[in-house]
């Protein structure tokens, strides 16, 4: 499926440009298939389009919330205004009333228990600023809404159809709390909004550089009035795509760009989920998971036991890492994969795709011991160490599947047989992923 | 349970084996096979908790050794690691230096190389009854000193000791020649019927019984006096 024959992918990449020529000025830091990308523009797409969740860290002012509210707009429709009104901040004093919904005072008191739910919990985009400014007990209040689109509140509840969510992060301060490990690992992927660079950074505020195209005062007016009356879900969101419509039109006539409709967005997400994985993809993810799930030892990494000294697999990832990586991760990993794929109108997502996406998949949910953060955070570099140490490590695996690929895709054929009952030795060899191959075909014990 | 393989069903594969790899995994198996021949010849000796030297005892467990091996196509690089799992291995639980000492014998008299050499000097454990039964035709070479019974019942071999060995050297050997370039203990040549025994040092005392065969100490002859046997010195 070549962008040609690919409309959608091609209207999505014109929005990509035109964000990045008219309102996110930044440098393009990744490059595939010949073609550069912003990693803040270009994930928050594919966050947007495959209904993902981001988090988006940086340095105060540097784009972080209002990329994520241009992404919004434009490929989904909504005026900035409406945008704006349905952000969550994060702050110490927030609550579950501002951030989900409260009591219908008046109906209360009529004895009805109806809930008016927040902008943010109705609308499809989902932006919560500075996520790491509310205290951690608090940050629990959003944990189901992130990770499925499931609001409650007293008796009532949402279910969100479509929703992307993004979450704005600064660095450590004394404001600041720690991100709770489940909420972090909700997130599908992180990336960093930096700054462009005094060249980049003067064109900012310059003529032709303005967010005004994407407001539209009337629209939003009705958009407010839309979301206030308290309309069915289901009912709403047709009010609403209805409006969005007409919004798009607007964009269209004044920027040459036309946000997506809710069912093309729908059917873009078909295609990506019909799209493919090659057999090297599906390798090296196998070898990615099993350096961050082995050991040796204790059947599995937890992250409150520590590897022994002078283990065998020293130095594997394993052995530099604290956590074991969770299930959520293949999920964010085929999701972007697929979205990366159809943006580029590849046939299948393949060895490049993966090793795009993978640092800022792990960025976030790899936690490292002393050791390895001491190695690597003076090291020159161009990225927040988080993402460094990520795209270090898959280098390095990377490096390790171009030397044993070809090895470890027999092992897994030969593995396939075996499990359909052919007599056979499962093929051995010195990487976590041999074991493991090892104890899913039912080796009672090979720690050996 | 669904195959978590079945994506790489229609990857061609090939067993793809490093020789190295091959190499050693033949040897672990020969060894282990080995291992397991000492170990039965072990269990079977120990029963009495105490390993008594008799004649009797020694040839039943020689021919214990011998049928436990029979077959195997070992080689001296398995002598010699067999040699250094006893030394030092936690896979033998209990070693009896005699059985061991005659199953190392019965390894190198049943092996095919004419000319063995075992470096026992790397060793922290003393072997004994090294050479015991040493057909004619073989050669072995034991580098560093030995323990007591080297050469029992010699039959026709050349032992070469590079050091010095304890009581009881070439007793009841048959035929053959033993070398000990350095030190022999007591009883050397007990009941040897023939062959040769040349001690380049001091022989501490030579057997009360030598039914044939001569014994030299620093190249003199000692056994027979005169070319006649005594019976006791």
């Amino acid at each position: 499926m070549g962008n040609s024959d690919n409309d959608l992918g091609q209207r999505v990449l014109d929005i990509y440009d035109y964000i990045q020529d008219n309102l996110y000025f930044n440098r393009p830091d990744l490059q595939i298939n010949g073609r550069e990308f912003n990693s803040t523009l270009l994930f928050g797409l594919l966050t947007a389009l495959c209904q993902g969740k981001e988090l988006i860290i940086g340095e105060p002012g540097l784009g972080k919330t209002t990329s994520a509210e241009y992404i919004c707009s434009l490929l989904y429709g909504f005026p900035l205004g409406v945008i704006w009104a349905s952000e969550v901040s994060g702050h110490p004093e927030q609550t579950e009333e501002k951030v989900i919904g409260r009591p219908d005072l008046g109906r209360l008191n009529q004895g009805e228990e109806v809930v008016v739910w927040s902008y943010f919990v109705l609308l499809p985009v989902k932006i919560v600023d500075e996520i790491n400014r509310l205290p951690e007990t608090k940050q629990s209040m959003i944990l189901d809404g992130v990770d499925r689109g499931n609001w409650e509140y007293l008796n009532d509840a949402i279910i969100n159809d479509e929703y992307c969510l993004f979450a704005t992060a600064n660095y450590q301060d004394r404001g600041t709390n720690t991100i709770i490990a489940p909420l972090v690992d909700r997130f599908d992927v992180m990336v960093e909004s930096k700054h462009p660079g005094p060249n980049l950074a003067y064109l900012i505020g310059s003529d032709g550089a303005s967010d005004g195209h994407l407001r539209d005062e009337a629209l939003e007016a009705r958009f407010h009035s839309v979301l206030s009356k308290r309309l069915p879900y289901g009912r709403l969101s047709e009010e609403l795509e209805s409006l969005c419509s007409q919004f798009s039109q607007a964009v269209e006539g004044r920027t040459g760009v036309r946000p997506l409709s809710k069912g093309e967005r729908a059917e873009l997400r078909v295609q990506m989920g019909k799209i493919p994985f090659d057999l090297d993809f599906n390798a090296f993810f196998r070898v990615v998971l099993s350096e961050l799930s082995f050991c040796r030892k204790y059947g599995q990494k937890r992250s409150h036991e520590d590897c022994e000294q002078g283990c065998h697999f020293t130095n594997y990832l394993c052995h530099s890492i604290r956590n074991c990586v969770s299930n959520r991760l293949p999920l964010s990993v085929r999701k972007f994969s697929q979205a990366l794929a159809w943006l580029l109108g590849a046939q299948e997502a393949g060895l490049e795709h993966l090793r795009l996406i993978l640092p800022f998949i792990l960025a976030h949910r790899i936690q490292w011991k002393e050791d390895a953060v001491v190695k690597k955070e003076k090291e020159a570099r161009t990225d927040p160490l988080d993402v460094h140490m990520a795209k270090e490590a898959v280098r390095e695996m990377h490096r390790r599947f171009m030397e044993q690929g070809d090895q470890i895709k027999n092992a897994l054929a030969v593995a396939c047989r075996i499990a359909d009952g052919e007599p056979m030795e499962p093929i051995e060899g010195d990487h976590p992923l041999y074991w493991e191959i090892r104890r899913d075909l039912g080796e009672p014990d090979i720690r050996g | 349970m669904k195959n978590p393989f079945s994506d790489f069903r229609s990857v061609p594969y090939e067993k793809r084996e490093i020789p190295l790899d091959k190499i050693l995994k033949d040897k672990e198996k020969m060894m282990s096979r080995i291992l397991d021949g000492y170990l039965k010849l072990v269990e079977e000796e120990a029963k009495d908790l105490v390993w008594l030297v008799e004649h009797s005892r020694v040839a039943k467990a020689y021919t214990a050794a011998v049928e436990n091996l029979q077959g195997l196509p070992f080689d001296q690089d398995h002598i010699e690691e067999f040699c250094v799992e006893l030394d030092n291995s936690q896979k033998i639980p209990y070693i009896i230096s005699g059985p061991a000492g005659i199953y190392i014998s019965a390894m190198i008299n049943l092996s095919p190389e004419s000319r063995i050499v075992l470096r026992v000097e790397d060793f922290d454990r003393t072997f004994h009854f090294l050479g015991y039964r040493l057909p004619a035709g073989k050669t072995l070479v034991i580098k560093g000193n030995a323990g007591e019974f080297i050469g029992a019942s010699l039959s026709g071999g050349n032992l070469v000791v590079e050091g010095s060995v304890g009581s009881w050297c070439g007793a009841g050997m048959i035929k053959g020649e033993i070398l000990v370039t350095k030190y022999a203990g007591q009883n050397t040549g007990e009941f040897m019927r023939g062959g040769q025994i040349h001690v380049e040092g001091r022989i501490q005392g030579v057997g009360r019984s030598l039914l044939g065969g001569r014994i030299y100490e620093r190249g003199k002859l000692l056994v027979p006096p005169h070319g006649h046997h005594i019976r006791a010195i």
